[in-house]
């Protein structure tokens, strides 16, 4: 599971050759809207070197591919024999998951971009080769002829399905970028607002915003306590249900302190000890 | 600040020209000039231009810095009017010709706390100082930091207006009232001639005093302050300096909040200061600033207005013989780099085929003397891999550099066993400094040596009067 995926234009040779300086987690190496069509062919053929020659071993990386309309067969092609963990599948749908699925064993990350997606996110999700969803903002709000805020009113439902599908398939839930590079605080809050739908990560599209990123999605050293003194005593209880500082603690709540002392040992936040 | 009529001998004259009919200038060949209006000066090339058109010959020319707009010496090279230049800095046109076809004589380039110890020990010898001051008084005291062409601390100019035979003060300011802690003292000035303007303002403020936003600096910045806290030098009453390039102010940010956050307070900052600095002053964060240049508007304001803000001449900043020098308590100071070699040593002077673009300023100063150097730079810049085996020039030797931080990771001299020790303790990604050059070679490739054999053209000075490396003409 990672916190943070870093959009990185893919006809940027700075920015390819640097893509594993930033702390992130995972990048998504554009080939898509970032990169002009008359650069399509050279951004394909420097991630191909990149990704033959130099690619580095300790970050996950993705590809965002064009549309089957276009370059996608070709970009598939071209790309299945190099190292990389999967395509991210722009303006997804069930159909098209379907398609790509025919052409590499690759996992794949779809962005629900659409009204239509959004419904049908728990289809989409469902898919064999789907590790991941991300919700595609800005696309979405053009789609509803909503105007997008940094306070992302209009994403409201939107993100409440998207998470409701990743989870139900128990795949990656993964928020939409917050779009102004500048904006220190909007983002701190544009974060915790993912985090408290129940997102897993969240999208970036410039490196400055992967520490704010990476902060959020790890659980805090309150939850951590929290979570700690419920297994530990969970191990100790007679019964199944016990009470916490005035609180009925059940099986769901002890799975969920679980879950998250897990998530803090792979960030290297929690040792582990508890944990059977 | 009261008024008074101040007595003195009459030095004040009308005009450059009268200057020109009073004093015999072919007599007097070394003469000074300061940089601080920058690329706003409007002196340097208006007396140039008086000995281009007299054919003063066998020029010495002894400038702090040479900047961009400094045209008017280039029709004085092409004559061999000039013959020697001796300075700190310089890059623009100057620099082009200069590294492109010599001079005459020879390019000394000094630090400015070699240049301030040379001129005040008698080694550099200035004939006539040329000192362009933002408001001066009829007796001749004068300070940079009030006026219409302010520029802040005149700290280039002030070992200058002591030594030289002939000091002459400039301004568009002249005013008829005590000027209190002058920088320039009129005891030493022999005549004061008042223009029009001494400067644009436009050009005397730098344009690099942004934090950067680029992400790869932005990523160095963070290693360094990371890097910093963990120091066991960073503690309460600590000092710094940085300069003001995109990623040091960065790093400057990131201490800030780690010091409001740890509630850790300086004693003092120094060098040149920005806008950056003074917020941190008037914060609480740290005591004094010493200001040996100011590179905004405010800081200019900042230094008139702030008593615990003060001008320091170039002496008290960095004279190696000087026993009152602010760097020699200076703990962290963070520098630049054009290249680094495996031996740490740090070129700050040329480019990789001999252009001069720069040189030391303060760097081989401050790097001597402070308890901690740090390095910043990205480990390519513009295709070009930074660490070399062997720098081009050498600027600042590798013995004075602690610690090189790069986007991917920090090499540590390892002569500081003290600073790996406490390094190695964090997440940082500490590397041998070969290591991270054959990362860089991944993707550059191994880059073809710089052929050294162009004509000699000068060289780079030690504060201890000793050579650091020759400069050569550039090849091709």
């Amino acid at each position: 599971m990672n916190r943070s995926y870093l959009f990185i234009p893919g006809n940027s040779p700075a920015m390819v050759q640097t893509l594993d300086v930033f702390e992130s987690d995972a990048v998504i190496l554009d080939l898509e809207d970032s990169v002009d069509v008359r650069d399509k062919d050279a951004a394909l053929e420097l991630i191909h070197q990149f990704l033959r020659r130099l690619r580095p071993h300790n970050i996950e990386i993705y590809v965002r591919l064009n549309d089957l309309e276009t370059t996608l067969k070709e970009e598939v092609k071209r790309l299945n024999n190099t190292d990389i963990n999967g395509y991210v599948i722009p303006k997804a749908t069930h159909h098209l998951i379907n398609e790509v699925e025919a052409l590499t064993d690759k996992p794949l990350i779809a962005l629900i971009e659409s009204p239509r997606s959004v419904l049908n996110a728990l289809e989409i999700a469902d898919c064999k080769s789907v590790i991941g969803i991300i919700l595609g903002g800005e696309d979405l709000s053009t789609s509803l002829g909503a105007n997008r805020t940094k306070e992302g009113l209009e994403l409201f439902t939107a993100r409440q399905l998207v998470v409701l599908a990743a989870r139900a398939s128990n795949i990656e839930a993964i928020d939409t970028p917050f779009t102004d590079p500048i904006d220190e605080l909007g983002l701190m809050q544009d974060c915790q607002t993912a985090k408290g739908f129940g997102f897993t990560g969240k999208t970036a599209i410039h490196p400055n915003q992967i520490e704010a990123i990476n902060q959020t999605f790890v659980p805090s050293k309150e939850a951590i306590n929290d979570a700690l003194r419920i297994v530990i005593k969970a191990k100790t209880a007679t019964k199944g249900a016990f009470s916490l500082d005035g609180k009925m603690i059940d099986k769901p709540i002890i799975e969920r302190a679980k879950s998250l002392l897990k998530l803090a040992q792979n960030y290297g936040l929690y040792g582990g000890d508890d944990l059977e | 600040m009261g008024f008074m009529v101040v007595m003195t001998l009459n030095k004040k004259l009308s005009s450059l020209d009268e200057f020109f009919d009073i004093i015999n200038i072919h007599n007097y060949k070394n003469i000074s000039f300061h940089h601080h209006l920058r690329n706003g000066d409007k002196v340097i090339n208006r007396v140039l231009s008086y000995y281009e058109k007299n054919e003063v010959k066998n020029i010495h020319l002894h400038p702090s810095s040479i900047f961009p707009s400094y045209t008017a010496i280039i029709p004085l090279l092409e004559k061999g009017q000039i013959t020697d230049i001796t300075t700190s800095y310089m890059n623009g046109p100057v620099s082009d010709y200069i590294s492109s076809k010599g001079l005459v004589g020879q390019l000394i380039m000094t630090s400015h706390g070699l240049r301030a110890r040379a001129i005040l020990d008698g080694e550099e010898l200035i004939d006539i100082a040329y000192i362009a001051v933002p408001k001066v008084n009829l007796k001749g005291d004068g300070i940079g930091s009030s006026g219409q062409s302010k520029c802040g601390s005149l700290g280039y100019a002030v070992a200058d207006s002591i030594k030289a035979k002939i000091v002459v003060v400039i301004t568009d300011n002249l005013v008829d009232e005590i000027i209190e802690n002058p920088e320039i003292n009129g005891d030493n000035v022999d005549y004061i001639i008042e223009v029009e303007s001494i400067g644009d303002n436009e050009g005397i403020v730098s344009g690099t005093t942004k934090l950067t936003t680029n992400p790869i600096g932005v990523r160095i910045a963070h290693n360094t302050a990371k890097a910093l806290a963990s120091l066991s030098v960073l503690r309460e009453g600590f000092s710094y300096q940085s300069g003001a390039g995109g990623i040091s102010l960065k790093v400057t940010d990131y201490l800030k909040k780690h010091m409001i956050k740890n509630n850790i307070k300086a004693s003092f900052f120094s060098g040149g200061i920005t806008k950056y600095h003074v917020e941190m002053l008037e914060a609480g964060l740290v005591e004094k600033l010493y200001d040996v240049q100011c590179f905004d508007l405010d800081a200019i304001e900042s230094i008139y207005k702030n008593e615990k803000h003060f001008a320091i001449s170039a002496s008290k900043y960095a004279n190696p013989v000087n026993e009152d020098r602010v760097i020699k308590d200076l703990d962290i100071v963070i520098l630049g780099a054009t290249e680094i070699d495996v031996d740490f040593n740090v070129n700050v002077t040329t480019d990789s085929f001999n252009n001069i673009i720069g040189g030391s300023g303060g760097h081989s100063d401050v790097a001597e003397e402070a308890k901690v150097t740090v390095i910043v730079s990205p480990l390519i810049k513009g295709r070009i891999p930074i660490i070399r085996d062997r720098v081009t020039t050498i600027t600042t030797p590798g013995k004075d550099v602690d610690i090189f931080v790069t986007e991917r990771g920090l090499a540590i001299n390892p002569k500081r066993t003290d600073l790996i020790e406490q390094l190695s303790k964090t997440s940082l990604t500490i590397k041998p400094i070969e290591v991270l050059q054959k990362e860089a070679y991944q993707f550059t490739g191994v880059p073809n040596e710089t052929n050294h054999f162009g004509k000699p053209i000068g060289k780079v000075m030690s504060r201890w009067y000793t050579k650091n490396d020759t400069l050569f003409m550039k090849v091709g």
